[in-house]
């Protein structure tokens, strides 16, 4: 019995004393220098960054409940991505894009955050604000990678490292009232209701609409609903009940069609606007199509894919061509922007010799009118603030590339430029 | 006992003792070389592992179908939050040391199974499994709606742990000139907690409990016949079951740094099913090894997309990685039940264990 | 009131297409009393079937097509799956259904991928309006395809030498085999009509007022769960019971959202649980359930 004691522990310290040699000596985590070092052409470098490539990377969704926003934003990145290194780069390096799906589950936003992270630059795209707040702390700690979140919450806000490009879902709500308003006869007195998701987006859209309303002496009628919900007839006999002259909606695009839809059959004929999410061309060829080219508009954040800009009929032949397969929306606008700005941001740091991520954030931050081709200046320089406080009014149109016609140009209204979030 | 077999079995023990020690030292010094990734990855597993165990508890050695797993997992963590946290974010928080907080959280999941009870005490089986289910959606509801107390859609973050002095943080520690953040930490805390998990449960199936347990399951009947107090015994499972999941909250919390409503869905309940079915059922061991493999098999397949056959990167059309470890998570399930009745750990044993029942499932292929 | 009776009656026949998934439940555990996690995927297999072929063969053969299709899928399940394991545990068996459900719904969603695909039905938008009150055809036309087709198993269950055979083989498998019950086909023909009664609730899932068949559309087999339990997971009368107080109970908790906030809004998805909750601690079989005989 001793005997056998004593050979395990003799072969535990020896294994144990081993291990604290190696440890010390080759393991590549050791701590040696901080990694910043001067590449070719006398530029710092960093995390991210050879003297040969540049990398981003993108944390998306392709699987799961965002699925299409995230092919829309993932393809329109990688086409960036692809222009970019065909143009000679950036700062002598090709762009090099890592995509990550993690099929909107926390655990695997986490672990993808967690694998690129040495590895990149920055993030152009994170799909699901939960999981960017729940890396916030990370990335304003220690990290300090730029993330460009896909999501257009104000609760993302605040952050010099984590950007939102465009207007939060609180102002564009604002918006989207003013244009009730003024052109679709809404007026003091009257009630609104409000159909919004639970969780971020709606939450934060519905902050907006009661802005907007005390301003303009309006009653919110709420409609709370799950991503789950797809038919909105008990909502729409609710808001028939209450009396409504207007409706906003902030979901998906399959509860503004069953909305528009059964609004439109069962005489509840209000103007309905939504946001820039509760829409997809593809609802065009469903049966509520017709309905929804009637009394449906929503608000967007930039001029649709089918704008009439120089960059915007580009982006829509190119994209085209390279996934003949897949239609066009807005997701494509939305990556494209943000791949800009972040190309933008390196080019600046490329001129400051600084290709490090505090370089680049620093780049980011003296970005303060930068046209990402769709009709919008955005300027980066407060982190306090979305980007831009414009919205766009938008109505659904089969005949138009993208299913989308402008109705109202970039616009502020006066609500949204007091408006604090 | 004669004294070949006495002799035979001080041989058979030492083989054991070396390997045990290899792995366990294998598993300490991985901290000092894996980076952060895989270390995530490893804690995962773990956490996972501390659920597993407490389900198959519950499911695997008393024959009860829960769907409500991830509900206590919830408790967990939250509960861990709402007593560690010193209220300075804006919501409710006792500022409790973390330790304390730690066992409060774990005790309040017990707690939470305790006060099902009365259901979980007279359904069984499908009934069982599905009013459980509706845990899930309370859950949720009140994940997404008690906002002074969760955070709201978006979470609270998680206040770290501190024990004897050391602070499970990304504040960082040379070991070694190894610089050890929250995972590494973790890492350590981890294993002790599962090592604590595994040894306990292995003590409650080997025990009286654990016949009592099996005995349930076969012959619910002829169990409460026996004098097998049956409805106590369940309702007691299910509370250690909870506590099980309570810990495992805590734990993921703790790696997670927020805790996301998101996370705690019917998805996660179901994952923990399928753990315990590809692992192995009523086997500690099992737990671990389902955890292990439903955990990490997507993490594999994510990082090597490039590498695999099959499986292209995300945009590129075809199989998206995302989609693969799905089938084969899928398949997984199916075929362990088909080809290898009793899980993963079924190949690990060295002697086919002879069939204890009659039952056709092995013959019918 | 009039708002209450369009709420009720939305309701009701919200409840009628909860009722034939919950049915479907019902025939698969009557049969081999399993629980049927997968029924959500033949539900997806059917409607997208239904989906893809309308425009090329016409509605009504498409349906057809549908419910053949899902039916199929769910024979192959039964007898590449689920005969393999007969007689196993009933728990280990409803979660190798997980399984399958995870591999269908995988290949489904990823065929579906973003589309939203139209079923192509004859009814569209069109409504039905008495007094107050507006209706969607769609609608009236799931009540009646449920009130139909749960009558037709109530008799088949009765009468027809199937039925028999089913509720022999609930009652005691052995005996039944040793009967001279085939319990393979009882169990092959339960999935195959399970398989087919998730394609009509398919259809009537996502026609007007929801847009069309996508990826989530399964998700509305959750809410047959509560139904399918509330009612008795043996009995048919519980499906239809179970599915209309479901149906009903989310209409009116979503309905009268504004008077519950107190709960929290968005009550609708929680409520049938609730009620199920309730049921359960008083009758633990289910309202029509078979009542366990032993208790110890």
């Amino acid at each position: 019995m001793n005997h056998r004691r004593q050979a395990v522990r003799g072969l535990a310290a020896a294994l144990a004393a081993l291990v604290a040699l190696t440890a010390a000596g080759c393991s590549s985590k050791a701590k040696s220098g901080d990694g910043k070092q001067t590449g070719a052409g006398g530029v710092k470098t960093g995390e991210g960054v050879t003297d040969g490539t540049i990398s981003l990377g993108a944390l998306t969704d392709m699987t799961g409940v965002y699925a299409t926003l995230g092919k829309s934003v993932t393809q329109s990145q990688q086409l960036y991505v692809k222009q970019v290194n065909a143009a000679g780069g950036i700062c002598g390096r090709k762009l090099e894009l890592t995509v990550r799906d993690h099929g909107y589950d926390p655990q695997k936003a986490l672990a993808a955050y967690t694998e690129l992270e040495p590895k990149v630059v920055g993030y152009t795209q994170f799909i699901g604000s939960p999981f960017v707040a729940a890396v916030k702390q990370r990335v304003d700690a220690q990290d300090k990678g730029l993330v460009l979140p896909q999501a257009w919450s104000a609760s993302l806000l605040g952050s010099p490292y984590i950007r939102v490009l465009g207007a939060t879902y609180d102002v564009e709500t604002i918006n989207a009232v003013d244009f009730l308003l003024k052109e679709k006869g809404l007026k003091a007195g009257d009630r609104l209701g409000h159909v919004y998701f639970e969780g971020d987006y709606g939450e934060n859209a519905l902050k907006g609409s009661k802005y907007a309303a005390g301003k303009a002496g309006l009653t919110v009628v709420e409609q709370k609903i799950k991503p789950t919900d797809n038919d909105m007839s008990a909502q729409v006999a609710a808001l028939k009940q209450a009396g409504v002259k207007a409706v906003v909606i902030s979901a998906g695009p399959r509860q503004a069609a069953s909305l528009v839809g059964v609004a439109a059959a069962t005489g509840l004929r209000v103007p309905v606007v939504g946001n820039n999410s509760a829409f997809a061309p593809q609802l065009l060829g469903t049966q509520a199509g017709p309905a929804l080219e009637k009394m449906y508009w929503f608000a967007s954040p930039s001029l649709p894919i089918g704008a009439d800009t120089p960059t915007a009929k580009k982006l829509v032949a190119e994209y085209r061509a390279a996934y003949p397969d897949d239609g066009l929306d807005n997701g494509i606008v939305a990556g494209w922007t943000a791949a800009s700005v972040f190309g933008e941001a390196l080019k600046k740091a490329c001129l400051d010799k600084d290709l490090t991520r505090e370089g680049v954030d620093r780049a980011l931050l003296s970005l303060n009118a930068h046209d990402a081709g769709f009709g919008m200046t955005h300027d980066l320089g407060d982190p306090t603030a979305p980007s831009s406080r414009e919205s766009v009014i938008i109505q659904p149109d089969k005949s138009v590339p993208g299913g989308m016609r402008t109705v109202r140009q970039p616009f502020v209204s006066d609500a949204a430029k007091t408006y604090t979030p | 006992m004669s004294e070949t077999l006495r002799s035979a079995r001080l041989r058979a023990v030492p083989t054991r003792a070396y390997a045990w020690t290899a792995a366990g030292l294998v598993l300490a010094v991985l901290p000092f070389y894996l980076d952060r990734f895989w270390l995530q990855a490893g804690l995962f597993a773990m956490a996972a592992a501390l659920g597993a165990l407490g389900i198959n508890l519950l499911t695997g050695a008393t024959g009860q179908l829960s769907m409500g797993h991830a509900f206590f997992l919830a408790v967990g963590a939250y509960g861990y939050c709402a007593f560690a946290g010193d209220g300075t974010d804006g919501l409710a928080g006792l500022g409790l040391p973390g330790w304390l907080a730690a066992v409060l959280a774990v005790a309040l999941a017990g707690l939470a199974g305790g006060v099902f009870s009365p259901i979980a005490g007279r359904l069984r089986g499908a009934y069982l499994g599905i009013a459980t289910l509706a845990l899930i959606f309370i859950g949720q509801h009140v994940l997404f709606n008690a906002h002074d107390l969760t955070g709201g859609y978006n979470g609270r973050a998680v206040p770290p742990l501190t024990l004897f002095g050391l602070t499970f943080d990304d504040s960082e520690l040379l070991v070694a000139q190894v610089p050890f953040g929250a995972v590494e930490k973790l890492w350590y805390l981890g294993l002790a907690l599962l090592l604590g998990g595994v040894l306990f449960a292995r003590g409650v199936l080997r025990g009286r409990p654990g016949r009592a347990m099996n005995a349930i399951r076969d012959h619910r009947i002829a169990a409460g016949v026996m004098g097998i107090p049956v409805a106590r015994h369940r309702a007691a499972v299910f509370v250690l079951s909870s506590m099980y999941a309570g810990l495992a909250g805590v734990l993921l919390a703790l790696v997670f740094q927020r805790t996301v409503p998101e996370y705690f869905g019917m998805a996660l309940s179901l994952e923990y099913l399928a753990m315990i079915v590809i692992g192995g059922l009523g086997s500690v061991a099992g737990a671990v090894a389902g955890a292990v493999f439903v955990s990490l098999l997507p993490q594999l397949l994510t990082r090597y997309s490039d590498a695999l056959p099959l499986v292209s990167a995300p945009g590129t059309g075809g199989i998206a990685p995302g989609e693969a470890a799905r089938y084969l998570y899928g398949a997984a399930v199916v075929a362990v039940v088909l080809f290898l009745p009793g899980g993963l750990v079924r190949l690990a044993a060295r002697t086919p264990e002879t069939p204890k029942s009659t039952e056709p499932s092995g013959e019918a292929r | 009131m009039s708002t209450f009776a369009e709420f009720l009656i939305n309701g009701v026949s919200l409840g009628s297409i909860y009722a034939l998934i919950a049915l479907g439940f019902v025939v698969i555990f009557r049969a081999t009393e399993v629980v049927n996690f997968a029924h959500a995927s033949l539900l997806l297999a059917g409607g997208y079937v239904t989906a893809v072929l309308h425009d090329d063969i016409g509605f009504w053969p498409a349906l057809l097509a549908g419910v053949a299709g899902a039916a199929l899928v769910g024979a192959a399940v039964e007898f590449l799956v689920m005969r393999r394991h007969r007689g196993g545990d009933h728990s280990v068996l409803a979660i190798v259904t997980i399984g399958v459900d995870i591999l269908l719904a995988t290949e489904l969603t990823r065929r579906i991928g973003t589309d939203i695909l139209a079923l192509g039905d004859p009814w569209g938008d069109a409504v039905v309006t008495v007094g107050p009150v507006t209706i969607a055809e769609t609608r009236i036309a799931a009540l009646l395809a449920a009130a139909l087709l749960i009558t037709a198993f109530l008799l088949a269950f009765r009468y027809t030498s199937w039925g028999v055979a089913m509720r022999a083989a609930a009652e005691r498998q052995e005996t039944a085999a040793l009967m001279g019950i085939r319990l393979g086909r009882v169990s092959l023909g339960a999935w195959a009509v399970a398989g087919g009664l998730a394609a009509v609730a398919a259809l009537f899932l996502t026609v007007f007022p929801t847009p069309g068949l996508e990826r989530a559309t399964s998700l509305a087999a959750l809410k047959a769960f509560p139904a399918a339990i509330l009612g008795g997971l043996d009995s048919t009368t519980g499906a239809l019971v179970g599915g209309l107080l479901v149906g009903v109970t989310e209409s009116l908790a979503t309905g009268y959202q504004g008077d519950l906030a107190f709960l929290g809004r968005g009550i609708g998805d929680l409520a049938p649980y609730l009620v199920m909750v309730a049921v359960l601690l008083i009758r633990p079989a289910g309202l029509f359930g078979t009542k366990e005989p032993a208790r110890v």
